[in-house]
């Protein structure tokens, strides 16, 4: 396959009157919390899709239901026409995903780590060196592939993951988060690193609540509180929610007046043009951060400050 | 810039050909989970220098110390008699330092990445505990080093013997640890797994006292009040005495009701030709304790990485 045009064009080739990824009514709930409720929407081959939230609003639950984690307790979901619960091994092989903090051995280094995963995938063994090598020379890795991952940057972990998941030609990528806790510098070269997937006409589907990320994606969709609020291209968003007038966003959950209701309580900001914040506390009333420490929290601080190696 | 040229879907140009199994195994998956948990395991010289400083504490310093006291146990001294013992500790050591990694794992590490993948579990599960129990086969193996030290002779077939106790226990206690460590949500130090674990099971394994006996030999039932005190005098303490030695009912309950103490019994058989227990029991726990772990860690395992 090729990239045919714009990335927002739909793509040519085989998949191509078919949605990378299909969610109909999806929802998960833990015994009295629904962490996600009724999520539908389909993103297109080739799609560079961002899930805009704050913490709790549902976003790793909706993709670690899709990435066949996380069995859904309503709906249906699929990865080009593949189920994710009942073809759920055939759906891992067709994607890739790069976990919110660093899914890697730290004792290993980049290429052994890229080994296990090559293994993991079925890679050909003959095949395996010359992938990994490319693999470490596309994240700018080579000069580090036998350090031990230990002694990695944030930046330069963020990009071995990357290209790890990448090396079993997946044809939709799912990004938990990528950005979050980079310097601004390890930040952008990642950026780049996506950047250059999405020109490959790769779909993404990524989650954040980093506003110019999101702006930066073809579609946004906005969640709060285990539910879809509103979906669409960043200027229909802002045209629709934005105080600016009416634009063409689809709403994903048309019905109960929730959206209008909040609509309305925003007044229009006098000078400075509305952007994707404005749509987003227009949509849910909230600032886009929140915070609250879990055991998972408190494990990975312990992690930041030695952990494992501090006994 | 670089990222750009390879700018097609695949950008490294592999072809997945699917992990090969055989009869549910897949030897590649098994292959290099294992050798992941030897490079973790070299890397770390704490664990190694721990394996030594453990061996020397115990073997060295305990066995001549209190070994001046408890001077032979049916004809061995107790250096020679806590040997298996040292040997089991360094295993339980190994093996559940090796398992319980994988709550860290699973939380900030490797497995979400495995779990995510097409990977099939029960052959990560396998590699997990193959190399749990090839590191404890390592570690276990330092105390035989210092063997020639303190007069203990041994023999190919004991010393053959002796690994294939030890993997077995291995296995086993690399199982145990899994088991334990699907159940911890949280994790910060390994202490509370020693002291909660790793202690009461070495301690309650005949590992560092005879099971019953008699001490001082029969004749010497007790220093007569008049010699204590004489004795006391010149600054010489009386310990003991003779007298037979009987567990009380509850810690025999205990140390019998342990695996490890069977497996650890057969291993000083193997090394000193003295046993305890009844050999058939020994050989039966040995062997039979370390699939029934390995079947439910793998079915836990399972669990833990299943969608849910």
């Amino acid at each position: 396959m090729s990239p045919t045009g714009s990335a927002t064009t739909v793509m040519g080739g085989p998949g191509d009157d078919q949605a990378a990824i299909l969610a109909d009514r999806l929802g998960r709930r833990y015994g009295d919390v629904t962490a996600v409720e009724s999520f539908s929407l389909a993103i297109r081959p080739g799609e560079f899709f961002a899930l805009l939230g704050p913490n709790g609003a549902g976003k790793t639950t909706t993709l670690h239901m899709l990435t066949t984690m996380v069995r859904p307790t309503a709906g249906t979901a699929s990865v080009f026409g593949l189920d994710v619960v009942r073809q759920a091994h055939a759906v891992r092989r067709l994607l890739g995903m790069v976990f919110q903090d660093p899914a890697l051995d730290d004792r290993l280094t980049a290429k052994e780590n890229l080994e296990i995963h090559a293994v993991l995938y079925g890679i050909g063994r003959s095949e395996r060196a010359h992938v990994i090598e490319r693999a470490l020379e596309w994240a700018a890795l080579t000069e580090a592939r036998d350090r031990r991952v230990r002694s990695f940057s944030g930046g330069m972990k963020r990009r071995l993951e990357l290209a790890r998941a990448l090396t079993h030609s997946p044809r939709v990528l799912f990004l938990d988060e990528p950005t979050i806790g980079l310097d601004p510098q390890g930040r952008r070269n990642l950026w780049e690193h996506i950047a250059a997937l999405r020109e490959g006409g790769m779909t993404v589907l990524m989650t954040t609540h980093n506003l110019p990320e999101a702006e930066a994606c073809d579609r946004v969709g906005i969640m709060d509180a285990g539910r879809l609020v509103a979906v669409g291209t960043p200027r229909e968003l802002v045209a629709r929610y934005g105080g600016a007038g009416a634009g063409g966003a689809e709403v994903a959950m048309p019905g109960p007046g929730r959206l209008d209701q909040n609509a309305p309580g925003q007044a229009p900001r006098d000078s400075e043009p509305a952007d994707l914040e404005d749509v987003f506390i227009a949509l849910t009333g909230k600032q886009l951060r929140d915070e609250q420490a879990t055991a998972r929290d408190r494990l990975v601080s312990f992690a930041k400050r030695g952990g494992e190696h501090t006994r | 810039m670089r990222a750009g040229n390879q700018g097609v879907l695949g950008p490294f140009g592999a072809k997945a050909v699917g992990v090969r199994s055989l009869a549910g195994i897949a030897p590649a998956v098994v292959l290099v989970m294992w050798r992941r948990e030897m490079k973790r395991y070299l890397r770390d010289r704490s664990q190694i220098f721990g394996g030594f400083s453990r061996t020397v504490l115990w073997l060295v310093i305990l066995g001549y110390g209190l070994g001046a006291s408890l001077r032979e146990i049916e004809g061995y001294t107790y250096g020679q008699y806590i040997l298996p013992g040292v040997i089991v500790l360094n295993v339980l050591f190994a093996a559940l330092q090796c398992a319980i990694a994988l709550v860290w794992d699973r939380e900030v590490g490797l497995l979400r990445e495995v779990v995510v993948s097409p990977a099939p579990m029960f052959s990560v599960t396998l590699g997990k505990l193959l190399g749990g129990a090839t590191i404890s086969l390592i570690q276990g193996s330092i105390p035989l080093l210092f063997a020639p030290l303190i007069g203990v002779r041994l023999s190919v077939g004991g010393l053959l013997g002796a690994w294939g106790v030890i993997f077995c226990l291995g296995v086993f206690m690399t199982a145990v640890g899994v088991i334990i460590a699907t159940r911890l949500k949280t994790f910060e130090g390994f202490g509370s797994i020693s002291n909660g674990v790793i202690q009461p099971l070495y301690f309650l394994s005949g590992s560092i006292f005879p099971l019953r006996g008699v001490i001082g030999g029969v004749g010497f039932l007790d220093i007569p009040d008049q010699l204590r005190d004489e004795l006391r005098r010149i600054g010489v303490f009386a310990i003991g005495g003779g007298w037979v030695v009987q567990l009380p009912e509850w810690l025999k309950v205990l140390v019998y009701a342990n695996p490890v103490s069977y497996q650890l019994d057969l291993l000083r058989h193997a090394l000193l030709r003295f046993h305890q227990l009844p050999m058939t029991a020994d050989v039966l726990v040995t062997v039979l304790a370390p699939v029934l772990a390995a079947v439910v860690a793998a079915a836990l395992m399972r669990r833990m990485t299943a969608q849910r």
